[in-house]
């Protein structure tokens, strides 16, 4: 399988080819832009059931197009990132572990498998959501998020980070939610809480959060007056 | 202090490296990322100073990012889609539009003015800041759009709603152009200076 990132970084949109037949991407529900006609789709639920059916935190694990070519190669099919505007790559090499925020993957082949990990009280408030997608195995994972995509290399002193603006790390950190500053800082700062992570590994940021857009946006949307 | 603006123009951010013991003062909710020696402290800077900062559609509270023990780096983003770009500070200074101002060098002084009644019904707030340094700093500024430095050599029209920064030494005035409300800008000095502005805002009364 190759595949290539188009219109990096503003509007990126991943193209990949399947060099054989047989070869598959697990992909996010309605992440396809396009694909050739010899390729299948094939709908499935990801990740098994051990959530309770009413758990609507990872949205990606309701259901998973697995698209499979037939015959010949050279098929390839896009992926499509609205709100998410920026894709990254990482080509697992089974050796650790890559947590993604849920809504953060983007497509992966089945070499790589993906789950969910409950995250506890702490995931609450970390925006990075309760559930964490844990992708491990070999092969590319690609990931998106509404924004820039920022790799920070954690060293031993950590890293701080706003919660909300957690792409993935790999799973080497730990991570723990407080906040920055005293008491005052946290009503008034405007940052509210942050996320510390600590351990060796990688750290994936993103340059905006959807939550500032919808925030600029709302008050220009149309309402109906009251009587 | 040093300032890189990567991922332009549109997704933006800027990554602050501060050398031992700097600080860097930033607009609230605008960093997004940090290396834990740096602390940060929320100040007003004064009561009336914030609350006209209020008025001027920034907000009442102001962080500042020390690095502690060592040097340190801060992530600075706005929050809209758009980019970022660093002005070096003049002598005269630099007037912002209320809502770009993301961060400077703490010998940045800000001042909230009254930028005309007539911007206020163009849709652009009544108040602008004011951006002096005394000695040499640095301010960081940001757009819903992209950026576009423009040289005013005598007259120069712009819509209010696109504005980010201009030069404190160009004069200008509020006025009406066609069918909608415009600022003019009229050069009083005869020399060549900048203008930035973004390429495209979301302007409600456009």
């Amino acid at each position: 399988m190759r595949y290539q990132i188009l219109q990096k970084p503003d509007f990126a949109a991943i193209r990949v080819h399947f060099d054989q037949g047989g070869e598959q991407l697990v992909c996010e529900s309605a992440a396809m832009l396009a694909r050739d006609s010899a390729i299948d789709m094939k709908t499935q639920m990801q990740g098994g059931l051990s959530l309770p059916p009413s758990a609507s935190c990872s949205a990606a694990k309701a259901s998973s197009p697995t698209p499979s070519p037939r015959a010949s190669p050279g098929r390839r099919c896009g992926s499509r990132l609205v709100p998410k505007a920026i894709s990254e790559v990482l080509e697992m090499n089974g050796q650790y572990p890559v947590f993604l925020s849920s809504g953060a993957f983007l497509a992966a082949p089945p070499s790589v498998q993906i789950d969910t990990k409950w995250q506890g009280a702490r995931g609450f408030f970390s925006g990075a959501g309760l559930f964490l997608l844990q992708a491990s195995g070999y092969g590319p994972l690609f990931f998106s998020a509404y924004g820039g995509i920022h790799a920070v290399d954690v060293g031993p002193y950590g890293y701080t980070c706003d919660t909300g603006h957690v792409v993935g790390f790999t799973g080497g950190l730990n991570y723990t939610v407080n906040k920055v500053g005293g008491l005052k800082s946290l009503f008034f700062s405007g940052e509210g809480l942050v996320c510390t992570f600590t351990g060796q590994g990688r750290l994936w940021i993103s340059t905006r959060n959807s939550s500032s857009l919808v925030n600029f946006l709302h008050p220009f949307r149309p309402v109906k007056s009251n009587g | 202090m040093q300032f890189d603006v990567l991922y332009r123009p549109a997704h933006s951010m800027a990554r602050v490296v501060l050398n031992p013991n700097e600080s860097v003062l930033a607009e609230s909710g605008a960093m997004i990322g940090m290396s834990p020696n740096v602390q940060m402290q929320t100040q007003s800077g004064g009561l009336m100073s914030g609350i006209k900062r209020m008025f001027g559609g920034e907000s009442f509270f102001r962080n500042t990012f020390t690095a502690h023990n060592g040097a340190g780096e801060v992530l600075l983003a706005h929050a809209l889609c758009g980019d970022m770009r660093v002005l070096e500070m003049t002598q005269a200074g630099f007037f912002v539009q209320s809502s770009s101002f993301v961060a400077s060098t703490p010998n940045v002084a800000t001042e909230t003015k009254v930028g005309g009644f007539k911007s206020f019904f163009a849709g652009e707030g009544v108040f602008v800041l004011k951006a002096t340094a005394p000695s040499p700093g640095a301010l960081l500024i940001g757009a819903f759009g992209g950026i576009e430095e423009m040289q005013c050599d005598g007259n120069l029209v712009i819509d209010t709603g696109h504005l980010v920064a201009w030069d404190a030494t160009l004069d200008y005035s509020v006025g009406k152009s066609g069918s909608g409300w415009i600022a003019s800008f009229l050069l009083g000095r005869g020399a060549r200076l900048s203008l930035p502005r973004p390429r495209q805002n979301l302007d409600p009364n456009a």
